[in-house]
């Protein structure tokens, strides 16, 4: 228990997958493996407290996940809305390892 | 200065002096002329309409620059409330006119350019968004109206801008100096062309390195040294120089009316330029003006729409066909085809997005789903408008025989429906159908924003077959079953 207490807690958030451009889950198995296979993090729902970090999964530009309400509940968030990730093109086929590229680079920091 | 009425619109028309051609003969005052009249109306009541009650709502928005009350013409959306406003004016403004209005091109000129300059410099490092601005700030505190002049002559089909015999078939650069760039070359079918104050010049497809010299985006006052315009031919056009009542929609005339606009060693300064090279950015800029055009005509189209359908409904009374049950149903066809167009463009209006500038911009995908309704179900209104009308809409006497003191009599006679609706009434119906239905006005359905096969092109790169593979493939479990395909 007293070590899940410094673990950074990384949620997700999905749009709703109305009708996905992109590969959601896909994205978000790929983001369960990297969080099981570091230390210090874990991932937790929505809903739990001290969330560090956000990450939005959008099917498509229209980003509907992407809310301030969302946002709010962590201090940092990542916002995936179909091919972009956080405002910046990325093509679906690269954007699961941009994913983790981008949560490690703010885990680290 | 805050935004024009329809009268200092045509007064500051008056002001410049573009060289227009038409039918053989230099126009001198295109605001007096017949054959220009009926568009430059249209326009005008895109400035007559945001300074009416009830129509401020739509037709007005507050600029996100300077926060001045603004014509929405020359706005920047900045999210889903805009884009929907944009469609709602579009249909109230085409109601009124039954015609095409012609400022929406270059409103989403601006809207593309916008967004796409702000890109371009994030990558580049070049100062093209601030010029962009600048340009805006003008536009907006003079409520000017811009032409957006993207479609090039493009000669061979087969051939890209630089593989042309005939360098000139893409408007491109010919000579850079310290002070700006001199181009050649045209923009074909520009709406608007002839009435506006200037014209934003864009790339019409994606270029390579090659082509860097046609990756060139500028603005260029009407009546600058060099730009020539020759005006397009439409159906039935000289009965606005002979006749008054056979026109149909006299106000308004039958198209926006568009031009040859033609680009003869044109000198435009560096303040005024916009893409100068930057050929990897000519596909998203076309891409974004495309979406933001073809999102437009299940709101203009669907308030022309309205017309027609209340003209073929009036001809009904006319003829005394008005309770038929077939006639009825013809009717409910045309309203739910309007309707079908309109939800189109709201739809991609609400499922729009931000851009990296702060923008917005519609859903492409369902934007270009709009545009080819449009292409099949404005034709599919336009016949039936038809069929209720009857083949007196290709047979009616003309106008000046109804005048006839020898004939006149007869024709007033024979051209009477119902009994107490005079001939006239029938007349004027006849010719508003046959003006929104017979011609050039279909043909902007057809082809205006883009050919159909341009929109298909656009669907398919969106379609994401994939996905949609992957959930027959779960139903008819073939392969991996995850819980869900999402």
């Amino acid at each position: 228990m007293s070590q899940n207490r410094h673990k950074v807690k990384v949620a997700l958030k999905y749009c709703g997958s109305c009708n996905p451009y992109v590969d959601l889950s896909r994205i978000a198995r790929h983001l369960a493996k990297v969080v099981e296979a570091r230390q210090g993090v874990e991932l937790v729902h929505l809903c739990d407290d001290g969330i560090g970090v956000v990450i939005i999964l959008c099917g498509c530009h229209r980003a509907c996940g992407n809310k301030p309400e969302v946002r709010a509940r962590a201090k940092r968030s990542l916002v995936i809305a179909g091919e972009s990730l956080s405002g910046k093109a990325v093509p679906e086929m690269y954007l699961p390892a941009a994913v983790e590229q981008e949560l490690i680079r703010i885990l680290d920091s | 200065m805050s935004m024009m009425t329809g009268k200092q619109y045509r007064e500051s028309l008056r002001q410049l002096k573009p060289e227009i051609y038409y039918m053989g003969e230099k126009i001198e005052s295109l605001v007096d002329h017949p054959g220009f009249v009926p568009h430059v109306n249209a326009a005008a009541l895109t400035y007559e309409m945001a300074l009416a009650l009830e129509f401020e709502e739509l037709v007005t928005a507050t600029s996100h620059l300077t926060g001045e009350k603004i014509n929405r013409f020359t706005h920047i959306h900045h999210g889903h409330d805009d884009l929907v406003k944009k469609v709602k004016m579009l249909r109230a403004i085409g109601q009124q006119t039954g015609s095409c209005f012609q400022r929406c091109v270059g409103h989403d000129g601006l809207n593309a350019v916008y967004s796409v300059t702000y890109d371009i410099d994030q990558k580049m490092g070049t100062d093209y968004h601030r010029r962009l601005v600048n340009l805006l700030k003008e536009v907006q505190s003079r409520d000017l109206m811009i032409s957006g002049a993207m479609t090039d002559p493009k000669g061979d089909r087969r051939l890209s801008p630089s593989q042309q015999k005939d360098p000139d078939l893409y408007v491109h650069v010919v000579e850079k100096r310290k002070d700006g760039i001199v181009v050649s070359g045209a923009k074909a079918h520009i709406t608007g062309a002839v009435n506006s104050h200037g014209h934003l010049v864009m790339p019409t497809v994606a270029m390579k390195a090659e082509d860097a010299d046609y990756a060139v985006c500028f603005y260029v006052p009407i009546d600058a040294p060099g730009v020539i315009h020759i005006f397009g031919r439409q159906t039935n056009d000289t009965r606005k120089c002979d006749c008054f009542l056979d026109q149909g929609n006299v106000e308004y005339g039958i198209v926006g009316g568009e031009a040859l606009i033609v680009f003869d060693r044109v000198f435009i300064p560096w303040e005024h330029v916009f893409m100068c090279g930057e050929y990897e950015f000519a596909y998203d800029l076309v891409e974004r003006f495309a979406t933001a055009h073809r999102q437009n005509y299940g709101g203009c189209k669907a308030g022309l729409s309205d017309a027609l359908i209340g003209a073929s409904y009036a001809f009904a009374q006319v003829q005394g066909t008005d309770r038929a049950s077939h006639i009825r149903d013809k009717l409910v066809e045309m309203v739910h085809l309007t309707e079908t167009l309109y939800c189109c463009s709201i739809a991609c209006s609400c499922q729009g997005f931000a851009l990296p500038a702060g923008s917005y911009m519609a859903d492409p995908l369902l934007a270009n789903v709009t545009k080819l309704n449009v292409t099949r179900h404005i034709y599919e209104i336009a016949r039936l408008a038809q069929d209720i009308a009857g083949g007196i809409l290709a047979t009616s006497p003309a106008e000046m025989d109804w005048k006839d003191p020898r004939v006149g009599k007869y024709v007033d006679k024979y051209m009477k429906g119902v009994a107490d609706l005079p001939a006239e009434t029938r007349i004027r119906l006849i010719r508003l159908i046959e003006a929104m239905t017979c011609g050039t006005a279909l043909v902007e359905s057809m082809h205006g924003a883009g050919s159909p096969q341009a929109q298909r092109i656009m669907i398919e790169r969106r379609a994401n077959l994939e996905r949609k593979k992957r959930l027959a493939e779960k139903l008819a479990k073939i392969g991996e079953q995850p819980l869900f395909v999402c």
